[in-house]
């Protein structure tokens, strides 16, 4: 069902995602955080936004982050998603392996053909 | 460390599954209706406005099912699909199930019994007392003295003393620790009744509220001018009185006294202290009429008084003993005597109290570790069925594997099938445990005066489950693990015979643990009921037949000695007349009960360094005779000796006459007795006996008369003197209708007593050795059965390539045997080392008894034996072709 021009979710970078945007922007219910991520991929991103939930629950059972229950903007009832000090350590830590793979990642695609 | 943390949150997110279920969908609804909300601002119709926000957020069904297995152990969905599963499972094969349950079922029972009578003397807090938390019980204690002894109850002046200035106290109550026999003259007839001498405060302290009437109160108590009122314990009113309300305000005579009945206490009052059951309850002050001794409220050497008090709240203990200290203290000094000071120690107020609940334990402890060890069998034999039978699933495993089933979810499965089955042992067990500890009840001699409540409540029944689901943790986990660890693609290619080995090690190593523990137990029960033997045959020194016992306290109804000494002789007249009686005699106690009295034995009157301390019998003429103790010298006491005020004639016991007179005639000798004005005569010598306990020594005894009024009736007869019981009986009250007989029993009936011991570890180690075996031999059958079965191909090749018959049968003898000798050298080993806590109930052997050993160790090896035989039997029976083709 993909559009031709997006592009799956890679596994395991949903989580830096989430921790990254509430690492940023703070407290945030879970359709603000699809909205951002939306927002910030430009649509080129196929995210079904059922997973951020799953990739929320994760995050909280690993304690990086903690939620309670608010008023969202429009002043409806909504859960509010926050990083804990850890979530944050957990961010630095797993955006170094990141920026090392796509690093290894993008030097491997550059190869040129030889002979 | 992640790990732990995210199985700690999905255990803490089980208990709210239902809520975080609900919660999430919320967040769902709301996230899916923002989506929609954008949809339709972008100008979509409604429907397709909601089917591109579906599209959009995923399918949410699977996200609920991917949340809730994520957020906790299980769905409660599944639970019930695992619970039903179970259940199928355990239901296809019933026999092995239910010999996994029963074995179970026997060990938690037995423990969870054993746990009822922790728990009633231990555990439980006295009933129908206003809150049990904040009251204590007082002991006197002397520093100088060691154990039991070393503890005593308050005499009435150190009561009145600490109650009147313990200021850390609400206030400080008494009671008779004895209780105290009445006589109740019922139209003419008497009945014995147990009353409780109780201070005035001590139902306005307890906070018990009367069925009817009122209770007793600090007024009827007054010292110097006590009520005559009683109030009737509920049980005694609605037996004895058709709980008839308008008995309040009439009188009911008592010793000869009238007692105004002013109310009833509620049914499940029974006082404070464990074993009591008292029909009335009457003033301390009152107890003269009762005692007929009045001294006893004045006397500060008459340790009489069980004292209790309830603090001003819960906590206060520190301060409150060091309060107690120093009362004791200066109670010592306003008494002004020489002797030793006392201290006073306060403990929690519990049924069995303080100073004693040390001994009670470590016996319950004992049985609990006796019982653990049966259980422990139990397990071994439940992991080992359940082994075998996870061999014989593997198939079934390894389908699921391949399906898409974790190793989590299979060792889940299985462990809700090993808790079920510990479920259903448990709910058994506890129904075993409410009819053994009446079983165990019976045990206790009658002559025990002690009733005990042992009620079946929620601290037995979480004692079972916990006990219940620990067992299904302990025999499940071993073979759930196992089973889970299946090589799918392995496995579904080829049979699970090449695993065999491997996989009955742990099997093996049960069976080495059972034999161990099998090994122990039997030890125990061999050496309890050969010193159970020992001790029947022991010669107690009288006959312990044909003998009926009856005890009478004339004194209770207030005669003088000369009208006591005319009942006596009135009613020995009659009884020697019944048919069947050939002689009877009294004495004031029997010996090997649990009365005794002992006084110094000299050659000089006064102070005599030389004399030793002997004990007294106060008995009757014809006693000996009577007994069946052989007068080897001289005569009987005459019946004006035994009733003389002055007893200057004596009979005395062989090891007396040979330790004061050795090698002389004692005849005509005299002794001086403890502290008496004349010397006394010796006219006979009895054979010696056992006299406090049946594994004593040599033990030096005096028999003289002058008895007090309560006297222990005597009466022998050639035949069964069950018959003479409600003969005798009815005696009593024809010779004098305000008179009762009570403890009226046959001399096999009195002898329970010290015999109480022995036959309790003897029956209880026996039955837990019995199941031991029975447990231990099934285990045993079991895994070489189940070994066989693995071997079979193994085994047909054997015979194919030429192995004799009798070498296979060897073969799997052997390896039975094997198990056997290991696990029979462990237990030997412990079985030395536990018997040495048997010791000192064990008579005449040794606790290391080698005969007993070996005869236990044989006789293990005989019943391992036969157990792989049936097994081998089968292995030597394979047949070469069927079972090669079989590949």
């Amino acid at each position: 069902m993909a559009d031709a021009g997006k592009s799956e979710v890679l596994q395991g970078t949903l989580d830096l995602m989430v921790l990254k945007t509430l690492y940023a922007i703070g407290p945030l219910h879970g359709f603000g955080i699809a909205r951002r991520i939306e927002q910030v991929s430009n649509g080129v991103l196929d995210l079904n936004e059922g997973t951020v939930y799953t990739a929320l629950l994760r995050l909280e059972q690993q304690g990086w982050i903690a939620s309670k229950w608010g008023k969202s903007e429009n002043n409806r009832r909504a859960r509010f998603y926050s990083i804990t000090r850890q979530g944050a350590k957990q961010l630095e830590r797993e955006t170094a392996n990141w920026e090392r793979v796509a690093g290894v990642i993008e030097r491997v695609l550059r190869l040129e053909r030889q002979g | 460390m992640r790990k732990l943390r995210m199985m700690w949150a999905k255990l803490k997110g089980q208990a709210g599954q239902t809520r975080a279920g609900e919660a999430f969908d919320e967040e769902i609804r709301e996230h899916i209706a923002l989506l929609e909300e954008r949809y339709a601002a972008q100008g979509m119709s409604a429907a397709e406005a909601a089917h591109a926000a579906r599209l959009q957020f995923g399918n949410v069904t699977a996200l609920r099912e991917r949340q809730r297995a994520r957020r906790g152990i299980l769905a409660p969905g599944e639970w019930a699909r695992d619970v039903r599963f179970g259940m199928r499972m355990l239901a296809k094969r019933p026999i092995s199930s239910a010999a996994v349950v029963l074995a179970l079922a026997l060990g938690i029972g037995m423990n969870a019994a054993v746990f009822t009578f922790v728990n009633a003397l231990l555990l439980r807090p006295p009933q129908g007392v206003r809150s049990p938390g904040t009251l204590v019980d007082v002991w006197l204690h002397d520093a100088k003295s060691t154990g039991v002894q070393s503890y005593l109850p308050f005499s009435y002046p150190a009561y009145a003393d600490f109650r009147d200035h313990a200021k850390s106290l609400d206030g400080l109550m008494a009671f008779d620790g004895d209780g105290q026999q009445a006589i109740w003259n019922h139209s003419g007839t008497g009945k014995v009744l147990h009353g409780e001498l109780v201070s005035g405060n001590f139902f306005p302290l307890l906070g018990v509220q009367p069925v009817a009437g009122r209770l007793l109160t600090v007024d009827d108590d007054a010292l110097a001018n006590p009520h005559q009122t009683i109030v009737l314990s509920d049980a005694f009113w609605k037996q004895n009185l058709g709980g008839d309300p308008g008995i309040l305000g009439h009188t009911l005579l008592l010793d000869g006294a009238a007692f105004t009945v002013v109310g009833v206490a509620p049914p499940d009052f029974n006082g404070i202290m464990v074993g009591t059951t008292p029909d009335f309850f009457a003033p301390l002050a009152a107890q003269a009429l009762f005692t007929h001794d009045s001294a006893r409220l004045t006397l500060r050497d008459s340790y009489w008084l069980i004292v209790a008090g309830r603090m001003r709240s819960a906590g206060d203990r520190k301060s409150l003993q060091a309060e107690m200290h120093l009362l004791a203290n200066q109670d010592w000094i306003a008494s002004g005597r020489k002797d030793d000071p006392l201290d006073a120690l306060v403990y929690p107020l519990a049924l069995v109290p303080g100073p004693f609940r040390g001994y009670v334990g470590a016996f319950t402890d004992g049985l609990l570790f006796v019982f653990a060890l049966v259980l422990l069998i139990a397990c071994t034999n439940a992991a080992s069925l359940l082994l075998a039978r996870a061999t014989g699933r593997a198939r079934e495993m390894a389908t699921r594997a391949a399906l898409g089933a974790g190793r989590a979810r299979l060792v889940r499965q299985m462990l809700v099938e090993s808790l079920l089955l510990a479920a259903i042992a448990g709910a058994a067990g506890i129904a075993i445990a409410w009819a053994t500890s009446r079983l165990l009840l019976q045990l206790k001699p009658a002559e025990l005066p002690i009733t005990l409540d042992i009620p079946l409540d929620w601290r037995v029944v979480a004692f079972a489950v916990a006990v219940s689901i620990a067992t299904g943790v302990a025999f499940g986990l071993a073979p759930a693990l196992r089973a889970s660890a299946v090589e799918a693609a392995r496995v579904l290619k080829e049979e699970a015979q090449t695993a065999g080995r491997r996989k009955s090690r742990i099997r093996s190593a049960l069976v080495v643990a059972q034999m161990a523990s099998c090994m122990v137990l039997l030890a125990g029960a061999g050496l309890c009921v050969r010193s159970l033997w020992n001790a029947n045959a022991i010669d107690a020194g009288f006959d312990t037949h044909h003998i009926a016992l009856a005890t009478l306290n004339p004194g209770s109804l207030g005669y003088s000695p000369a009208q006591v000494n005319d009942f006596y002789t009135r009613l020995l007249e009659r009884v020697r007349r019944l048919p069947g009686v050939t002689s009877a005699s009294y004495a004031e106690f029997l010996p090997l009960g649990t009365s005794r009295s002992e006084t110094s034995a000299g050659m000089h009157l006064g102070k005599d360094p030389g004399a030793s301390m002997v004990d007294v019998y106060r008995v009757g003429p014809d006693f000996y005779r009577t007994m069946g103790i052989p007068l080897l010298r001289g005569r009987d006491l005459t019946a004006q000796e035994a009733q003389s005020e002055i007893p200057d004639a004596v009979v005395v016991n062989e090891v007396l006459a040979r330790r004061v007179w050795p090698g002389e005639n004692p005849l005509g000798k005299r002794l001086a007795l403890g502290g008496e004005k004349t010397m006394s005569e010796v006219v006979g010598v009895a054979g010696n006996g056992k006299y406090h306990t049946l594994g004593e020594g040599p033990v030096a005894v005096v028999f003289r008369g002058a008895l007090p009024a309560q006297r222990t009736l005597v009466v022998r007869t050639p035949g069964d003197s069950r018959a003479l019981l409600d003969e005798v009986r009815r005696e009593v009250p024809l010779v004098d209708p305000l008179m009762a007989a009570t403890q009226v029993q046959t001399i096999e009936q009195y002898m329970a007593l010290p015999l109480f011991p022995a036959r309790t570890t003897g029956w209880l180690l026996g039955v837990s050795g019995l199941l031991a075996v029975v447990m231990t031999t099934i285990g045993l059958f079991g895994v070489v059965a189940c070994v066989v079965s693995q071997r079979t191909h193994e085994i047909g090749v054997r015979i194919a390539l030429g192995a004799r018959r009798s070498d296979v049968l060897m073969m799997v003898v052997s390896q039975g045997l094997r198990l056997t000798a290991i696990g029979l050298a462990i237990g030997l080993c412990a079985a030395f080392a536990a018997a040495r806590l048997l010791e000192p109930l064990l008579y005449g052997i040794g606790a290391n008894d080698p005969a007993t050993m070996i005869t236990v160790a044989l006789g293990l090896t005989a019943i391992s034996l036969s157990a792989s035989y049936l097994p081998a039997r089968k292995a030597m029976r394979v047949d070469p072709s069927v079972a090669l083709r079989y590949e």
